[in-house]
């Protein structure tokens, strides 16, 4: 960099993406507090391990491939025409689209002098990762084995949702071109999948020891500690707003990427690389809280559970469009998605008897397909893409934003990349045996070893007297 | 071992500066197998692991609220 302007504006967009990164590692530290307040004291050592051990098994693996497969998948492959093209200068690397950029072993996944960006991005979206993997730890805890979970976590944090990323988050991805699929703070690529995949899983993996009576009626196990759970909803807000942060490009000219001779336009965009501001999805962001907040607290008759888990639903229904809705829109939309949520939560359980243990499906399934489907119809006739206009991008056109597209997108989602990989690898699991814990061990505890020996070392300590 | 840069106010003042500065620049590949290999010995060691852990606790067929006796005070 030898010019002061360029520096400051790499180096701002470098800033702003590793505060992005530390904001969001607080979603992980909520998500930890949010399952051990739920499950039960004989099992809460193991809970926390499992969420924590999901950090390194997701981070080395997307260091390994999940990052080179969103950077490879874009087209399909062959579904679409790519704009990396020798034409557009935007040629990034060879093979599928640009897999030699992200390959672990290229010089730009490193310490690199001439790359401020590639580093805090890959960091960016691994705490995406960690999210995926997050959300479907909660709906299996107590009776997953470790072993299977981190199977699972590599699976939807490192694999299938980095697919569904290349696929409708990145801004030469097919589901843009053919669906006019537009998500920009991802209601579908992150939550919808999430909330499939976990519902593939506990399909197979069974309700909790207890959950259902013997005629099918579900009891409740309420969250053992209500207040880390809340405490835990809050951190995840609070790393939410790093995770809408890092939907944007802070600062970008979008006249000479459109293709625009002589138009100068500095703006934030979302993923797609379209413009927005981040005051007005600040005010959507907060909008989509309350709404959901006022909706969990209503339909739950002030539960504080569902009232803390509608505010995060409400803000996930909300956020395929978030980067274009006006804030009433927000706050309607978020509320109208968390009493679905709820309410397609205790059907499906008393239905299917699917033992959801924090309504991850719901918080996150269900309220992110609503908010797809729903961002087809209000944003219907926008366009998906701003790279469709100028000269540039001749010959290479987006669909506008419609409905049925993002209905098509949902069922991709929700079902195609999330339910379908979820229950394919729970039955190999659950085949080899691998998937749930042994009974006798459920009823015991994941932790009666640990107990145990803290019960000795209590009763060595209290009789010594030197 | 040759480091990659020797000194800082040559490698800047290069008509092309070298981006990379890690040790080793050329052995990645290697870097990373062994991440790999590291990746796959934890999973299997793990997992064996926790299977034998499983299997000794089932057998003591413990009762569902067995473990209350065991809560400490400290």
């Amino acid at each position: 960099m030898d010019n002061e302007l360029t520096a400051l504006t790499t180096i701002f967009t470098e800033f702003y993406y590793w505060m992005t990164v530390v904001l969001m590692f607080l979603i992980h530290v909520g998500f930890c507090m949010y399952e051990v307040g739920a499950s039960r004291y004989k099992h809460h050592q193991h809970t926390l391990m499992k969420n924590t051990l999901l950090i390194p098994l997701v981070t080395i693996t997307w260091f390994f491939f999940g990052w080179w497969i969103y950077w490879a998948f874009p087209t399909g492959p062959g579904i679409a025409p790519s704009i990396m093209t020798e034409s557009t200068g935007l040629v990034l690397g060879g093979g599928f689209g640009a897999n030699e950029l992200a390959n672990p072993t290229n010089a730009l996944m490193a310490v690199n002098l001439g790359d401020h960006i590639m580093g805090v991005f890959w960091a960016a979206f691994l705490l995406f990762s960690w999210t995926a993997a997050s959300i479907v730890s909660g709906a299996v805890i107590e009776r997953i084995t470790t072993f299977a979970f981190g199977i699972m976590a590599i699976a939807i944090g490192s694999v299938f949702w980095s697919i569904d990323a290349s696929w409708g988050w990145h801004f030469d991805g097919w589901m843009l071109k053919i669906l006019g699929y537009h998500d920009a703070y991802a209601s579908g690529v992150i939550h919808a999948i999430c909330g499939g995949f976990a519902l593939g899983i506990l399909t197979v993996l069974g309700p909790r020891i207890g959950k259902f009576s013997s005629s099918g009626e579900p009891r409740n196990i309420g969250p053992r500690n209500p207040w880390l759970v809340c405490i835990g909803l809050f951190l995840i807000f609070t790393g939410f707003w790093g995770f809408y942060a890092a939907c944007n490009i802070p600062i970008f000219d979008l006249g000479p990427e459109y293709g625009m001779e002589g138009v100068t336009y500095f703006t934030a965009t979302n993923i797609y690389v379209t413009p927005t501001t981040l005051s007005g999805i600040t005010m959507n962001f907060l909008m989509s809280l309350s709404g959901g907040f006022l909706a969990g607290y209503w339909i739950s008759k002030g539960d504080p559970f569902w009232t803390y888990s509608g505010g995060l639903a409400g803000i996930i229904a909300a956020s395929a469009g978030n980067d274009l809705y006006h804030p009433m829109q927000s706050l309607i939309i978020a509320g109208a998605g968390t009493a679905v949520a709820y309410k397609m939560h205790y059907w499906v359980e008393r239905t299917f008897k699917i033992d959801d243990a924090v309504g991850a499906v719901a918080v996150h399934g269900y309220a992110g397909v609503f908010g797809l489907v729903v961002c087809g119809f209000v944003l219907w006739g926008y366009p998906s893409s701003g790279y469709n206009v100028g000269s540039m991008w001749v010959g290479t056109d987006y669909a506008p934003i419609n409905p049925l597209g993002m209905i098509i997108g949902a069922i991709i989602m929700f079902g195609v990349l999330g339910f379908l990989p979820g229950w394919i690898l729970a039955k190999i699991l659950h085949g080899f045996g691998r998937l749930r814990i042994p009974r006798d061990v459920e009823l015991a505890g994941l932790d009666y070893n640990i107990l145990e020996q803290a019960r000795k070392d209590e009763r060595a300590v209290a009789s010594s007297n030197r | 071992m040759e480091p990659t840069v020797t000194n800082w106010i040559d490698h800047l003042s290069a008509s092309e500066v070298a981006g990379q500065v890690y040790p080793m620049v050329g052995s990645e590949i290697w870097w990373v197998l062994a991440g790999i290999i590291f990746w796959i010995w934890f999973e299997v060691a793990t997992a064996t692991g926790e299977a034998n852990e499983h299997a000794k606790l089932a057998r003591k067929r413990h009762g569902s609220n067995d473990y209350k006796s065991n809560i400490t005070e400290w």
